[in-house]
């Protein structure tokens, strides 16, 4: 049987720097510099935005909006999922409810809690929260329902009491769920946060994408969409890492 | 009761290796496998998991080409799926789920390159055949381990080939089933005088069902002994319960002893 | 259990209720900036006016539009590339993860880039659109195609099918059902990502109204129609969720 001549890692190397190549070669030979940027523009772009404060005062923005939305949506997620999941009546009336406000389109009220919080960080935050707190109910609600009620019982019948069952029987089991959950809110929060930002920004890196689309610098528009995107795919990158890591025991 | 109308089916000097020489993970299958099958005949392969016995059948019907040695059918040497010559039915249902059971035989047919007028008619007569005239139109999903297999046979019936293949086809029933499928395949085969090869781990079922049995070694799977059953289709429970069926199947123990601890004693 | 049923309905209609009284007793009082929230009386004769005046069409006519050619686009796209994929092993080793990974880039990052080649109009909602259906689609075909059941290859052959006999009677329906699931995601996030586009930068659509609402500062039309646009959504994928089991029941 003969094997791939090359393994399949390289070979997806190999196809990116091929299209990297089709796209400077295009770019140089065809492109309108208002629109198109040869791959070796956006490099020399984001090397420029190392030593341009503002645009990294811009990313910093953007991050501390990230970051407090996730964490205000595992404040209120991680205990609100916990009292659903684990409440029987809670889970049968106010689960519904929950699973209906994720089901709208967010980005129809986008305007609406730019209206409510203004143009600066705080909307950004808010509608990353909307974004990244139904993720995490959801799933641990889901982690809840999939405990196996023999670990329970047979922890009941050791004696042990209902706040020792909580503390060392659920709440570990929780953990592969949280990061999971922790996972996709991550995902989430980026949507909204960069949806927001797109919309309106002063002071985030949505005031600086629509600059330099409206003054037509694409080497810029691009170095910044690609800085966001490595962003992205780190922070991805990390809590996959960690779910996994946390899920060692789980089948 | 067949007769042996003469050979239909050679195996000469067949092996089956995976790997090149010096590979580790070179596996021989097959080694040196010659038989002879006789027309109208019920021969059984029995051996230790892994024996090369599936892939004798394999080769037999063309879906795999033997590393040394040829195989033929009819005389002609086999290339590739004879469709037309042997039909397959495989262990687990290879029934189409999307598809009703009547559907399943009109489709082999049409595969097989059937006139569209005649499938009708073919796959009527397959599954009255199998007894399952009044699940035409189920879906596989809606049917029993047994009904399941017997939609398969029916499929199988339905092309009207001279030779059947059965890769351990009751594995996956509970032995009080295996047993009336067997019963009813005996019936089938002296009515219609098919060649049919049979792979099966069961003891049991080997003497009940076979005309000869092929008795297989461990891996590099070789074939250690042929016996002869000698008697006659259709076997009815009289046979089950008889000394020489018992006698037959302790031959088949002894035999086969050894060859199934050494493939558990293999660490692999 | 039933009865249980019965009392989680009613916490939930007088949470609802609940929910409403205060949006009227928030605005009746002028607790709240009416141009932030304007009253609920006021914005349910919006919305019926809305509906009954048929004014919702010109932009709802954009928005589907915008979502039809995205989905054709991507659905095309999507299931050629797919099924060509997933024919060999080493392809689907090396192409799977590189459409999971770009996939996990939010793709509304390249609307700003869009938004420079096509402009305002409905092409950059298109060119988004079915840039993100495009990969639920290639990733479900992929997996729907390469895994199709050896077993029924091999009876099939043993049959004697031929190269189309084989595709059609045989990897097409084994694959149906997990192709049609990758369409149905395409479609919603398709669906999403035009109205989050068409919020964003846009001159027409639903999107764009709710926007132009806004900012005109007639919050209740802007209620009126996020009111519509949130209907849509969960008719459009009602139907779709209908349809997806539609299809997969009559497949067997």
């Amino acid at each position: 049987m003969k094997g791939p001549v090359i393994s399949p890692g390289y070979a997806r190397l190999l196809i990116i720097i091929g299209l990297l190549v089709l796209w400077e070669v295009g770019a140089r030979v065809d492109g309108d510099p208002l629109f198109m940027s040869p791959p070796s523009d956006v490099a020399v772009a984001l090397v420029g935005f190392l030593s341009d404060t503002a645009v990294l005062d811009a990313i910093r923005t953007t991050l501390y909006e990230l970051v407090t939305a996730f964490l205000l949506a595992i404040v209120v997620g991680l205990p609100l999922g916990l009292v659903i999941g684990l409440q029987r009546f809670a889970r049968g009336s106010f689960y519904p409810i929950v699973l209906l406000l994720y089901a709208i389109p967010q980005a129809t009220i986008l305007p609406l809690v730019i209206l409510a919080f203004g143009i600066g960080p705080p909307s950004k935050i808010a509608f990353g929260f909307t974004h990244a707190v139904f993720p995490i109910i959801v799933t641990i609600v889901a982690g809840v329902q999939n405990m196996n009620p023999t670990l329970l019982t047979a922890a009941r019948s050791m004696g042990a009491s209902r706040f020792q069952v909580f503390v060392n029987i659920v709440l570990p089991h929780m953990v592969p769920a949280f990061f999971t959950g922790m996972r996709l809110a991550m995902t989430a929060d980026l949507i909204g946060v960069l949806l927001a930002e797109l919309y309106v920004s002063q002071a985030g890196v949505g005031h600086y994408t629509r600059l330099f689309t409206e003054s037509f610098q694409p080497a810029k528009l691009f170095a910044i969409v690609a800085a966001l995107a490595a962003i992205a795919v780190c922070l991805n990158e990390t809590f996959r890492r960690a779910e996994r890591h946390m899920s060692r025991w789980h089948d | 009761m067949t007769e042996a109308n003469g050979t239909v089916i050679t195996v000469a000097g067949v092996s089956q290796v995976f790997g090149a020489a010096g590979d580790p993970r070179r596996v021989v299958a097959l080694d040196n496998a010659s038989l002879v099958v006789e027309r109208g005949e019920l021969l059984c392969l029995i051996g230790p998991s892994g024996c090369g016995k599936s892939t004798l059948l394999n080769l037999i019907g063309g879906l795999q080409t033997p590393s040394t040695g040829e195989v033929s059918i009819d005389g002609e040497k086999v290339r590739g799926p004879s469709p037309k010559k042997v039909a397959y039915m495989f262990q687990e249902s290879a029934l189409f789920p999307w598809r009703t059971v009547i559907d399943n035989v009109k489709l082999g047919l049409a595969f097989q390159g059937v006139a569209k007028g005649e499938r009708d008619q073919r796959a009527d007569e397959a599954l009255n055949a199998v007894g399952l005239r009044d699940f035409a139109n189920h879906y596989p999903a809606q049917l029993s381990g047994g009904m399941k297999q017997r939609a398969q046979l029916a499929r199988a019936l339905g092309l009207q080939t001279d030779i059947l293949l059965m890769d351990e086809p009751f594995a996956a029933l509970d032995e009080q089933t295996r047993m009336v499928m067997g019963e009813d395949l005996s019936v089938l085969l002296a009515r219609t005088g098919k060649t049919i090869i049979f792979v099966t781990h069961s003891l049991v079922e080997a003497v009940f069902l076979a005309d000869r049995v092929a008795v297989f070694s461990a891996r590099p799977g070789r074939i250690k002994e042929v016996i002869s059953v000698a008697e006659g289709h259709p076997r009815n429970r009289s046979f089950m319960t008889s000394d020489k069926l018992s006698r037959l199947r302790n031959q088949l123990y002894e035999l086969l002893h050894d060859e199934i601890r050494k493939t558990l004693g293999e660490s692999r | 259990m039933k009865e249980r049923r019965w009392i989680y309905h009613l916490v939930q209609l007088a949470f609802v209720g609940a929910l409403l009284g205060l949006w009227q007793f928030v605005t009746a009082n002028g607790m709240v900036s009416p141009i932030l929230l304007p009253s609920l009386s006021s914005s349910w004769d919006e919305f019926v006016d809305l509906l009954w005046t048929g004014s919702y069409l010109p932009d709802l006519e954009v928005t589907l539009y915008e979502l039809v050619v995205a989905f054709a686009i991507a659905a095309t796209l999507g299931c050629m590339v797919g099924y060509l994929t997933s024919r060999t092993r080493y392809s689907v080793r090396v192409f799977d993860p590189l459409f999971a990974g770009i996939f996990s880039i939010p793709t509304i990052l390249l609307f700003p880039l869009y938004v420079l080649f096509f402009g305002l109009g409905a092409g950059s909602k298109i060119a988004i659109g079915s840039t993100i259906a495009f990969f639920p689609v290639v990733l479900n075909t992929i997996a729907g195609f390469a895994n199709v059941d050896q077993l029924y290859i091999r009876a099939a052959r043993a049959m004697g099918a031929s190269g189309p006999q084989m595709f059609w009677s045989v990897m097409l329906p084994a694959a149906f059902p997990v192709v049609i699931t990758g369409l149905r995601l395409g479609l919603l996030l398709a669906f999403l990502s035009i109205l989050g586009s068409e919020t964003i930068a846009s001159l027409a659509g639903l999107g764009h109204r709710i926007v132009t609402y806004a900012e005109s500062m007639d919050p209740a039309k802007m209620f009126a129609y996020i009111f519509f646009a949130v209907i849509m959504a969960v008719v459009l994928s009602t139907a779709v969720n209908y349809l997806e089991a539609r299809v997969k029941r009559g497949h067997g």
